[in-house]
């Protein structure tokens, strides 16, 4: 019990510390909302995968609507109004899928998408609904007003806008993101896509940070040839800019592994750090205690362990965040370029698609790249709100050691 | 006095020579500016051999691709394909795999980079000689619009600590440097170009208008700027709040120093303790930082160049990769490389000749 206690207090009283910076508890509270979105609500939410052709590139907040008659626009306002009635559907849409759980208590007519004999499903439709041969019908409600706005037939246009009414615009549910280039819910794709992309970061950024750790105290332990040659190698492989590097071994290895590239990320990004790692502990080497340890005879794995690492084990979190960003940033980046796996749905490949389908051009689809965009940088201004913060919040004296 | 045998005066007069060679050789080591030039040297030797060894001798290395791909394609015997890919890659297919990195290493030198694959004929460092002034050009201006801004802001904040415009302006320096460039270059597609309307950001292909003649005319250059201009604002944003940051920071540390409370004791003018005293000392850690910066942002220029299609270096090797012109690629990598480390030269020796501490001490 005890234990469970002195847990919680420390978490208590880290978070009435990084309260007192308001930037970084924002922060802080903006990373507990992207784990709840991220990690548990991928459990009771499901990826939308199902295409629906008139709900193409939908904008935000767009939903089913019940197209009716304009005879019957206070008759039938919900799904219980139309019991025994017969309700029109397009295949390939999103009505057969809303309609499922009422066709025993209502009649469904399907019309397909592309009949060549009735034209475009969504026209037979319409017609059959403006000659009450159905009595409602299931339509996105952008395709039903874009349609009838763009009919050339001026019959038909005239047909429409004398019959056809909406007669509930909120029947569906919404979608909070609009939809994609396939008619898919966007907001399901956020809430599916972050979750590897954020291991992924996550695995390359501790590896990364490892590499440094290892090497940067090594060397400022040891001095000597170790010293000069790994400083050598450390200096060497930050001349190199990491991101063609990458890019190019893209193009030799194709990479098919999210996970791999991770690793990979990880195995080319410490250098930086590692010289940051690296004065810390010359610095941390020449204080008293230090000292103390030594003259006692203590080993070397001793006083790196117990007497130098806990006191820089904050810089080396803060520190971590900030190699998570830069895993998180090059990862994508291959991604958004289209050398990374796309076969993983993923913020980044929404950003891919959103970029290669065009709907950056697109004010209507304009969300499906906005979303992951909006996704990735509040994700990695929290995490670097947070980092801020905990330079802040942690052991003053490490500071000023820098 | 103990008079000592000549033996042993011979022996520490030799002592003292090597002691002393040794301490000159040591002087010129520490002698910043011949530093920063070996190690540049020896940067680019590793990574011209790295990139040979990437791909002559790697596994599934692209020499062996396109053996494979033309034997398949063609039907024609293995020692002809293997001179065609040597003919294109610019090797003596004769030769010992070490005589090959000799040759490789002379071509680099002569910048001989072989001919691209996907255009037989074409020149690789011709290609490169066309797109790279423009990369240069668009990293350039960002970064050096981005330095003096951020100097001029980070002061501003350490001058006005704690007031409401250093809250402001440091919530939005954490914005900009937290949010990645490309994802600030989409923003900008999206928001600056489609929604707002402001810029017809499909119309900005390329690096200038086709309909202008290149010279020195007013269409042109309007038209080079236009181009450029949404990259250099990604640049520009996406860098400044960094140095702001940073500047603050150190401008705040200076602030406290003795040579400052001295000039303004003799009662300098403000503005010249501002320029001469404070800013000269408190930009001066930036500069360091500047040496990793233009490689990040040279690097990251791949995705921006490819976001706003605009036809730089980084365009160039992105389509090299894609149509698999695998000596298109090894060259622009090496020449990317070479770019960056020679800014990175450029960088350190300006911070030498700005901070005379480093020339002396050779240490920072």
């Amino acid at each position: 019990m005890s234990v469970i206690n002195s847990i919680f207090s420390s978490i208590w009283n880290f978070i009435k510390r990084i309260s007192k910076n308001k930037a970084g508890f924002v922060g802080f509270i903006g990373l507990i909302i992207y784990f709840i979105v991220t990690f548990i609500m991928p459990s009771f939410v499901d990826f939308d995968d199902e295409p629906k052709l008139d709900e193409i590139t939908g904008p935000i907040g767009s939903r089913i609507v019940l197209a009716v008659h304009v005879d019957d626009v206070d008759t039938y306002k919900t799904m219980e109004d139309l019991e025994g009635k017969t309700v029109g559907v397009v295949s390939q849409t999103g009505g057969p899928i809303f309609i499922e759980p009422y066709e025993d208590t209502v009649n469904v007519e399907t019309f397909r998408w592309n009949s060549r004999r009735d034209g475009p499903g969504i026209q037979a439709g319409l017609i059959a609904l403006a000659n009450r041969e159905i009595d409602a019908m299931l339509i996105f409600s952008k395709s039903v007003t874009e349609y009838i706005d763009n009919q050339e037939d001026p019959e038909l246009r005239q047909l429409f806008e004398d019959n056809i009414a909406i007669s509930n615009p909120t029947l569906g549910p919404p979608h909070l993101l609009g939809t994609d280039t396939q008619g898919r819910d966007i907001a399901t794709h956020i809430v599916h896509g972050g979750r590897l992309l954020i291991l992924t970061a996550v695995l390359g950024g501790v590896i990364s940070t490892m590499i440094a750790l290892v090497f940067g105290s090594l060397s400022a332990l040891f001095g000597g040839v170790l010293d000069n040659v790994l400083t050598a190698l450390t200096n060497l492989i930050l001349a190199i800019p990491r991101f063609p590097l990458l890019v190019v071994l893209a193009g030799l290895i194709s990479f098919d592994n999210t996970l791999f590239l991770g690793v990979l990320i990880g195995l080319l990004g410490w250098p930086a750090l590692m010289r940051a790692i690296r004065a810390q502990v010359l610095s941390l080497r020449e204080r008293d205690f230090v000292e103390a340890a030594q003259s006692l005879g203590l080993s070397t794995t001793h006083i790196m362990l117990r007497e130098i690492l806990p006191n820089m084990i904050s810089f080396v979190a803060i520190n971590l965040i900030f190699s998570i960003t830069f895993a998180m940033y090059e990862q994508i980046g291959l991604v958004v370029l289209g050398l990374a796996p796309i076969s993983d749905y993923t913020w980044g490949v929404m950003l891919y698609f959103g970029r290669t389908r065009g709907t950056l051009f697109n004010a209507d689809g304009a969300s499906m790249a906005l979303a992951p965009v909006l996704a990735i940088a509040l994700f990695q201004v929290c995490l670097v709100l947070f980092a801020r913060a905990l330079e802040e919040v942690f052991d003053p004296r490490l500071r000023s050691a820098v | 006095m103990v008079s000592q045998t000549p033996d042993v005066v011979a022996a520490t007069g030799q002592a003292n020579m090597l002691d002393r060679l040794y301490d000159s050789v040591l002087n010129i080591y520490r002698n910043h500016t011949f530093r920063v030039i070996i190690q540049a040297i020896i940067t680019v030797w590793a990574v011209v051999t790295f990139t040979f060894f990437l791909v002559r001798l790697m596994p599934g290395n692209p020499i062996d691709v396109l053996i494979e791909q033309i034997l398949v394609q063609e039907g024609i015997s293995y020692q002809e394909a293997y001179d065609r890919v040597a003919a294109s890659f610019d090797f003596d297919p004769d030769a010992t795999a070490l005589d090959q990195y000799f040759d490789w290493f002379g071509d680099v030198l002569r910048l001989d980079l072989g001919t691209s694959i996907t255009s037989p004929g074409t020149r690789v460092v011709d290609e490169i000689a066309r797109y790279l002034p423009w990369t240069l050009f668009a990293v350039g201006s960002g970064l050096l619009i981005s330095f003096v801004l951020g100097i001029v802001l980070g002061m501003t904040m350490a001058y006005y600590r704690n007031s409401p415009l250093d809250h402001i302006l440091s919530l939005f320096a954490s914005f900009m440097t937290g949010v990645p460039n490309y994802i600030w270059g989409l923003l900008i597609i999206i928001i600056l170009g489609i929604q707002l309307n402001w810029f017809n950001v499909g119309a900005l292909r390329g690096t200038y208008d086709v309909n202008t003649t290149p010279g020195f005319n007013l269409p042109f250059i309007v038209s080079v700027l236009e181009h450029a201009l949404l990259p250099i604002i990604t640049y520009v944003v996406s860098t400044l709040g960094g140095w702001m940051l940073n500047m603050k920071s150190s401008t705040m540390s200076v602030l406290n120093d003795d040579y400052v409370n001295v000039a303004e004791a003799r009662g300098l003018k403000d503005s010249r303790i501002i320029t001469a005293y404070v800013g000269r000392n408190a930009s001066l850690p930036l500069f360091t930082q500047l040496t990793i910066s233009i490689g990040f942002v040279l690097g990251s220029g791949v995705v921006i160049e490819e976001i706003f299609v605009y036809w730089g270096l980084g365009h160039y090797l992105f389509a090299s990769i894609t149509t698999r012109d695998y000596t298109s690629m090894q060259g622009v990598f090496v020449i990317l490389v070479i770019t960056v480390v020679f800014a990175n030269l450029i960088a350190d020796l300006t911070y030498g000749f700005l901070d005379p501490r480093v020339r002396v001490s050779g240490q920072k």
